[in-house]
């Protein structure tokens, strides 16, 4: 006898009227393990939880049944009431007899058997619940986030303000990301860089923000509010602690290699900052072009630096950090449309460019001051044919997804040229104008009214014809087909993922779709987390998007990441996977199945049977802080040694036997 | 070559092997008082090594003998068959024994006076640290009948013939696990049929309980299954249990193409991985 | 038999998909024969084919294993290996005789109630004319 106790819960009529509540007490008085059963109008309510304490008090009551309505509904109210008590909040189990019992049936005699059927079968479950006790886990009060671009930024600083230190770690030698690239930002038209880089600089200057560029993470282990992570701080060559980024070095580097940073369509030194407004301002050697590194010739930098900064023996360093939580903002790369679209020219044409490379044209501080210019001749474009979606929407070239932000600034490009060059006539070639946003429709509108010509179809064919470059493709509103001669043809490519965002998925665990941005762990209600626990996301690493979005997701981010560094410890299921050492084999079979990599197989200390001598033998571990009681893995163990708290084997088994009594 | 010469061999080689320090011991075959049956033997030194013996009966699997000596002091040196070294692929893969504990003398094969050599797929090693003698590339398996003509067998009956087959196959079941003991993929620390705590095998000796044993053992050995056929080897009541676990093999080669366990020692097992477009017909 | 004319089925339902389906179609007041008896289980991954095993052996007169559909998994990837190991374990009870109309594995969402009484309504008539 196991002194449990059945409380059967009316729910007013809800349940009383379609089954007969006192005879399943009646029925339930007579299951062996059963010393106490009580029905009563409302289980859930002030009198009905005393009446359920009482009876545990005067009938000395160790498990509680409670047949009622669904246990997401109630259980967690029953827990906390059985708190007050002397009994353990996991000995109780729910009977649902309302959503799945008298809301479902109509014949009375039925429903009242199987309402006995499911008291049965938790009060055969509940004789082996255990006691389980919720642990509490120390928080880290620090957040790591990966890549500074508006996202990272914004995140940063917003978890920086709400007063906790925040890494922000990028791979490149400056933040700015993507946004630093940009000229002018849809709809509003402001320079990119005015908005952009006065964030920059609150983030260098902001005392909880640690600023961490040219740095990589190299492994992460732990667990939400417990994370451990390896940076890998790469050779700058550069003493950033005295430079003062005065850049007498920039200038006299005699090294001219391609800038990324302009797209290839500019040179930059050997010793070099990433762009004018680069924060930190300070210059770093790239070692792949730095005649000194590569030869020992050279040292001309060195030689004029005034205060002694340059180290050509700097070395990539290892660093371990330790966080509660984790934001990733790794944010984008434009697709190699020349690979995929050989019709385009294969990138043969130096007139043919993307939309970023268009933006470093157009910008103020870019290669050419601004003023648009073809690559080839450094003419100004009078046609220009602005190409949509290539990469994107495409299944069979290049992604099924929409890109989100082109056809904006598909719009925006129109109207700088239109703008810039008197006289100038601009074609846009698209399959639909998606403007969903504050002011877009209303600035889609103005670009043609400015004169912007949208031709709906693809364009099938980039070719030179002389000077031209001929766009060919169909304009399939008025179904023929329709030759462009261009100046200057702008592709607005699809975005990717980042270079080395799998990898960096890999190392934390984290799931891609199948395009490879980062699954968020609902699509719908839990948007900014990941399906790791202390890791959120914010950005276009997510899918692609625009600025704003952008912004608002990574002040989402923060904020819940802000939630989690604002707890002193955090609590955690106890209903959580366990492993019986003792019968467990080390087959290992449980440890793919887990999605949070929450089993390791460790080598445990044992004694070998028979010899008593000291051994070491193979084990599977969970790692309490990693898993989320699933019980998937208990299912890959033949012995049955890894099992699941709250659902056992037995338990679930007892379920079963119960109905067979 | 004829078994006398390559069982010459074997006994020469097991000697240097063990005289040489390079094994503590090598597992391997002996002659028993039945002329047509053979048993597991462990060669300690030379005099043991004489007594070798390669021929048609040489048949049961060596590999499981390993599992009582997981810590050992030198290497265990063992006479591996094409059966064998799955059966040791498939050890490796469940951690049972380490590869570096291991000194494999592979013995490409004839295929050997017994039923289950019947279907063998893999005469010659699949893995070894010495090949004793050159395949025979003439006859590379033994294949007598098609792969899972077992399973096709009872597959052939209608559901309550198949219900009835497996009735009278379980009636005379007794429960002895000679089929697990036997079996090398089965190595877990405690079956689970002793884990009466948990309870999931009942310990009423009847048929359904035996079903349930049955059925359960099958999954079990799973996707990990070799195809041996020891267990059916082993079976004191003769019972054609091999067709049970081939049922599965025969269904991830349905569902996942062409599957036989224990070819490598990775640890990808169909069981332990997915495929986002796996067939759900009935779902 | 005649006494316990009607058929016991067993269903395994995951938490967040199936039982939470279940529990709408309460709300709804959807109506379906009252033979299942569901087991809530956090994920259709955590459903043991020796479950299913243990029920027949009982003497389920049917038994369904219901989970979010793929890609849906709460705990994201479960039910594709629930999908897995009741792929092989359905063979496998069919190959060992058991009727295959008396096992059903299905993908149940939180918002299908109506899939869920459907399901339990065609699986309950299905079984009903099989026999006990």
């Amino acid at each position: 006898m196991s002194k449990t106790g059945v409380f059967i819960c009316h729910c007013g009529t809800n349940i009383a009227s379609a089954l007969d509540v006192y005879k399943v007490a009646e029925a339930a008085k007579a299951i062996p393990d059963v010393s106490y059963a009580a029905e009563y109008k409302y289980m859930c309510s002030e009198p009905g939880q005393q009446l359920i304490l009482d009876a545990i008090k005067e009938q000395g009551l160790k498990r509680i049944v409670i047949a009622a309505c669904s246990p997401r509904m109630h259980e967690i109210t029953f827990r906390k009431m059985l708190k007050k008590s002397g009994v353990n909040e996991y000995l109780l189990e729910i009977a649902n007899i309302r959503e799945q019992d008298s809301w479902v049936h109509e014949d009375t005699g039925k429903a009242t058997e199987k309402a006995i059927d499911l008291v049965r079968m938790a009060v055969a479950k509940v004789q082996k619940n255990e006691p389980l006790k919720t642990s509490f886990i120390p928080v880290t009060k620090r957040a790591l986030v990966i890549g500074g671009g508006i996202a990272g930024i914004q995140a940063a600083l917003d978890i920086a303000d709400a007063g906790h230190d925040v890494v922000l770690l990028e791979r490149e030698p400056s933040i700015g990301g993507r946004m630093a690239m940009l000229d002018k930002t849809f709809p509003t038209l402001d320079c990119s860089a005015c908005i952009s880089t006065p964030k920059m600089v609150d983030v260098s200057a902001h005392p909880n923000i640690t600023l961490m560029t040219s740095c990589e993470v190299e492994s992460v282990s732990g667990y939400i509010g417990n994370f451990k992570v390896a940076i890998r701080k790469k050779a700058k060559y550069v003493n950033h602690d005295i430079c003062t980024g005065c850049g007498l070095c920039e200038e006299k580097c005699p090294v001219k290699t391609d800038s990324a940073f302009n797209r290839g369509l500019s040179k930059r030194p050997a010793i070099y900052k990433l762009f004018p407004q680069a924060v930190p301002a300070k210059p770093v050697i790239d070692k792949e072009s730095c005649i000194k590194i590569k030869s020992g010739k050279c040292g001309l930098c060195e030689k004029i630096c005034p205060l002694g900064c340059i180290d050509y023996n700097d070395e990539d360093r290892l660093v371990e950090e330790e966080f509660g939580a984790i934001v990733l903002a790794t944010g984008y790369k434009l697709a190699e449309w020349q690979s995929m679209y050989d019709e385009y020219g294969a990138g043969r044409f130096p007139d043919v460019i993307d939309g970023l490379q268009f933006e470093r044209l157009v910008n103020a501080s870019g290669p050419t001051e601004g003023r648009i210019t073809r690559p080839s001749d450094g003419k100004e474009p009078k046609t220009v044919v602005i190409v949509k979606c290539v990469g994107s929407r495409d299944i069979k070239k290049g992604h099924p997804y929409c890109s989100r932000a082109c056809c904006m600034y598909a719009a925006k490009h129109a109207h700088q040229i239109l703008e810039k060059i008197p006289g100038s006539r601009v074609f846009i070639f698209y399959i639909d104008v998606r403007t969903p946003g504050k002011g877009y429709e209303e600035f889609y509108d103005k670009t043609r009214k400015d004169g912007a010509v949208y031709v709906r179809g693809r364009v099938s064919r980039i070719y030179k014809e002389g000077d031209h470059i001929v766009c060919q493709g169909e304009d399939s509103l008025l179904g023929r087909q329709v030759r462009v001669n261009a100046d200057l043809v702008v592709l607005e490519t699809a975005m990717e993922p980042s270079e080395g965002s799998a990898e960096l998925l890999g190392l934390l665990g984290c799931a891609k779709d199948e395009d490879g941005w980062i699954q968020e762990a609902h699509p719908k209600l839990r948007p900014v987390e990941t399906q790791v626990g202390g890791v959120f996301l914010a950005g276009v690493c997510q899918g692609p998007k625009d600025i704003p979005d952008t912004v608002a997701q990574a002040s989402a981010s923060a904020a819940k990441a802000i939630g989690l560094l604002n707890k002193d410890e955090m609590e955690t299921s106890p209903m959580i996977a366990s492993v019986a050492e003792d019968k467990c084999s080390g087959c290992g079979a449980c440890e793919p199945i887990c999605p949070y990599k929450a089993i390791t197989l460790e080598r445990i200390p044992d004694r070998e049977p028979g010899t008593g001598r000291k051994i070491e033998r193979p084990a599977a571990r969970v790692n309490a802080g990693l898993c989320q009681g699933c019980g998937a893995c208990t299912v890959a163990c033949r012995t049955g040694a890894i099992d699941l708290l709250g659902f056992r084997n037995n338990q679930i088994l007892q379920e079963v036997d119960a109905l067979w009594p | 070559m004829t078994y006398a010469e390559k069982q010459r061999l074997m006994r020469d080689r097991a000697a240097a092997l063990i005289e040489d320090g390079i094994v503590a011991y090598i597992i391997g075959w002996r002659e028993t008082r039945f002329p047509d049956k053979t048993a597991v033997f462990f060669a300690r030194d030379k005099d043991d090594a004489e007594r070798l013996v390669w021929n048609e009966y040489a048949v049961p699997l060596t590999a499981k003998y390993m599992t009582g000596d997981r810590w050992p002091d030198g290497k265990i040196g063992v006479f591996a068959r094409g059966c064998d070294s799955k059966a040791i692929n498939r050890l490796i893969s469940d951690n049972q024994i380490e590869r570096e504990n291991v000194y494999i003398i592979g013995l490409p094969c004839e295929g050997k006076s017994d039923d289950r050599c019947l279907t063998c797929r893999q005469k010659d090693p699949v893995a070894y640290d010495e090949l004793l003698w050159e395949p025979d590339s003439a006859s590379p398996t033994v294949a007598g009948r098609g792969r899972f003509f077992r399973t096709e067998e009872v597959e052939a009956l209608g559901t309550q013939e198949r219900f009835d087959y497996w009735e009278d196959v379980y009636s005379r079941c007794i429960r002895c696990y000679a089929c697990r003991n036997i079996c090398p993929v089965c190595t877990c620390r405690e079956c689970y049929v002793d884990m009466h705590r948990t309870g999931f095998q009942g310990k009423r000796q009847d048929t359904a309980e035996n079903r349930v044993f049955g059925v359960t053992r099958a999954f079990h050995v799973g996707d990990r299954c070799i195809e041996c056929g020891e267990c059916e080897r082993a079976c004191p009541m003769g019972l054609p249990i091999l067709g049970q676990t081939q049922k599965i093999i025969k269904t991830v080669e349905r569902l996942a193409g062409d599957y036989e366990s224990g070819m490598s020692p990775d640890k990808e097992n169909f069981l332990g991985k997915f495929d986002k477009d796996d067939k759900d017909a009935f779902m | 038999m005649a006494i316990d004319s009607e058929p016991k089925i067993v269903a395994f339902c995951c938490n967040w998909c199936t039982y939470t389906g279940a529990d709408l179609a309460g709300l709804n007041r959807m109506k379906y024969p009252e033979n299942v008896r569901v087991i809530r289980v956090p994920c259709s991954g955590r459903v043991n084919p020796q479950f299913i095993l243990r029920a027949f052996r009982r003497g389920a007169d049917g038994v369904m294993v219901c989970g979010c559909h793929p890609g849906d998994c709460h705990y994201s990837t479960g039910n594709y290996f629930t999908r897995r190991r009741f792929m092989l374990m359905r063979e496998l009870l069919e190959f060992n005789g058991i009727d295959p109309r008396r096992f059903h594995a299905r993908w149940i969402s939180g918002s299908e109630a109506a899939k869920f009484r459907d399901t339990v309504t065609e699986v309950t008539e299905m079984i009903r004319g099989l026999g006990k």
